[in-house]
């Protein structure tokens, strides 16, 4: 109630003047100087401009987040910028290193690749029964990190996993944005109905690829299945069967990342494919944050499960109070309920004891993170085309 | 005998490997309990071990010429597989009549509609057919026991060499029993079988490519 005296509440957003927004977002000013300038070290022109327009971008955001109340409105520009810039500083940096987008296939065994998030669920197997990691290897000389590198990476990954959950999915992930770009175009869905059985599919993916890749001890995953190949780097095709593989990334791309998001104005890639998003629904369970649903308050009109972009709504789950475990925490539901039944929840708290702050803490930690992660792929993107511009 | 044990013991998380794809998922559509995942197991292994003693039969006769050599080992390997891929997905579409019942506990992702009403039967047949052509597949631990039973004297010898090499890799599926303690509701089930059409999918895919004489990677 405090929360609701010092600002307008409209919905569920409340509505803070100049002076205490700029208060709020100062903690990650100093976040963002703190990620992206770093004092003694030489930099060039190109990238003090980025690091610059990345800080500001980010800190803007922050700002219109803690102003408005609303959180999904500005995350999905921070998400779309970072799904759009992440291959153009990406391709840049492996056409500079390697030459060639195409990445041959004994060096994707080899693990001489750039380091990725995805696989991480279907290395767990192979290296408990082999003590080896089957991709990424021993990432070192040609654009790779080393295996110190890779275990900084992996161990952050986790912590920021544990305290968001599948937050990371809206908040981190390098490959969503474009999705929900796509998704975000068109006014209306055109297609409405969506069998929820769908929603069980990243499941059957990862079960599917864990097995496979344990089998034959590699990355089947990224062998055969990522849609984000067709992004990033593909399979140097050096017969039919390359050939093939890289025009099953360039299908699933399309349909999954492009023709269905503009179909279904929803996550289809992240709701219906991806086996990282269902290892990180797993981590809803040990994050401290959930999204809640006040029943007296709630009419159920089902705009928060139209919302949704992922799915992970359903009338059942409207009725629990609470959201499918594969929520992305990306704040849909919460801006789209007119009554203000959705709101952010620290979990062990009541459901409807400081929903204001339960966001304040969640953005502060989530947006820390998208800072370090996204911000440095944007830094990384606008950096490029400062390179090619300037 | 004991060097049969040992090789089957010894290479047994080779062969769990090999054959996760299709016994993890198929067990997961299954009932849960010990009582039925141990007759399905002892279904799988029992089909298994009938495959193990063909091949045994079929290298001692022919001197190990199908397991040595890559040219006549890929075209089997590749009927193996499109075989395997079929019995899959036949299992995947026949689960669904075994879901009702077992799919109504609590369930991990909510699913209203579309509970099909029907009797429930076990998939031991499918077991069976299942570790007929896992057993069949010539994984390098496989195709190892299949050159050492080729060098016996006589095909008695062979076969209990690869009756030997089964005891020893059987030791690692025990463990399988543990999917027992699995909850099952109709995400579980559905999952389960989703993900035995895209493995079905998968080794249709590289049993043809094996059959039309392409190199895949690994095989």
């Amino acid at each position: 109630m405090a929360t609701e005296a010092r600002g307008l509440r409209l919905g569920s957003a409340v509505r803070r003047g100049v002076g205490r927004s700029v208060l709020l977002t100062l903690p990650m000013v100093v976040w963002a100087l703190l990620m992206f300038f770093h004092p003694g070290t030489a930099t060039d022109r190109q990238s003090l401009i980025a690091a610059g327009a990345t800080a500001a971008f980010m800190v803007a955001l922050f700002f219109l987040m803690m102003r408005t109340g609303k959180t999904y409105r500005w995350r999905r520009v921070f998400f779309v910028a970072l799904g759009l810039l992440f291959p153009v500083g990406f391709i840049y940096q492996v056409m500079h290193l390697r030459g060639t987008m195409g990445i041959p296939m004994e060096e994707m065994i080899a693990g001489r690749t750039p380091f990725c998030f995805m696989p991480i669920p279907m290395l767990i197997l192979p290296a408990a029964v082999t003590r080896t990691v089957v991709f990424p290897g021993s990432i070192l000389g040609a654009g790779g990190m080393s295996g110190a590198g890779i275990a900084a990476m992996v161990g952050m990954w986790l912590a920021l996993t544990l305290v968001l959950g599948r937050g990371w999915c809206s908040y981190a992930c390098f490959f969503g944005g474009i999705e929900e770009g796509m998704a975000a175009a068109p006014k209306k869905a055109t297609i409405r109905k969506i069998d929820p059985r769908w929603r069980l599919m990243p499941w059957a993916v990862l079960l599917a690829m864990v097995l496979l890749s344990l089998a034959l001890f590699e990355p089947a995953y990224c062998e055969w299945l990522c849609p984000f190949k067709a992004v990033s780097e593909y399979l140097a095709a050096r017969n039919t069967l390359g050939l093939f593989q890289n025009a099953l990334f360039v299908l699933l791309f399309a349909g999954l990342v492009v023709v269905l998001p503009l179909l279904t104005k929803k996550r289809t890639q992240c709701s219906c494919f991806c086996p990282f998003g269902a290892f990180q629904s797993i981590f809803n369970k040990t994050s401290v944050f959930d999204v809640k649903i006040d029943k007296e308050r709630c009419k159920p009109c089902v705009l928060c499960q139209t919302a949704c972009p992922t799915m992970s709504l359903s009338k059942e789950s409207i009725e629990r109070g609470e959201t499918l475990l594969s929520c992305t925490k990306c704040g849909a539901c919460v801006d789209a309920c007119p009554r203000g039944a959705v709101n952010w929840h620290v979990k062990g708290t009541e459901a409807a004891a400081n929903p204001e702050r339960a966001r304040l803490l969640f953005l502060y930690a989530a947006w820390a993170m998208a800072v370090m992660f996204g911000g440095s792929v944007i830094a990384q993107g606008i950096r490029t085309i400062l390179h090619f511009v300037l | 005998m004991g060097e049969a044990l040992v090789l089957g013991l010894a290479s047994g998380p080779a062969c769990i490997a090999a054959c996760g794809p299709v016994l993890v998922p198929s067990l997961l559509t299954e009932r849960a309990g010990v009582w039925a995942h141990a007759c399905y197991l002892a279904a799988f292994l029992g089909a298994r071990l009938l495959g193990y003693l063909v091949f045994a039969a079929v290298a001692w006769e022919l001197g190990a010429l199908v397991s040595l050599l890559r040219a006549p080992r890929m075209p089997l390997v590749g009927a193996v597989y499109v075989l395997l891929a079929g019995v899959l997905l036949w299992y995947a579409w026949a689960a669904r009549r075994r879901c009702a019942g077992v799919c109504a506990g609590q369930a991990l992702v909510q699913i209203a509609e579309n509970k099909v009403e029907t009797k429930q039967e076990d998939g031991l047949g499918g077991a069976a057919a299942l570790g007929l052509l896992t057993g069949l597949n010539l994984c390098p631990p496989f195709v190892a026991a299949g050159i050492r039973a080729a060098e016996l004297g006589s095909l008695g010898a062979a076969l209990l060499f690869f009756m030997a090499f089964f005891v020893g890799t059987s030791v690692w599926f025990v463990p399988f029993a543990g999917l027992s303690a699995v909850g099952r509701n109709e995400a579980v089930t559905t999952v389960a079988r989703m993900a035995m059409a895209l493995i079905a999918v998968w080794y249709l895919g590289l049993g043809i490519a094996m059959l039309l004489g392409r190199r895949v990677y690994g095989y």
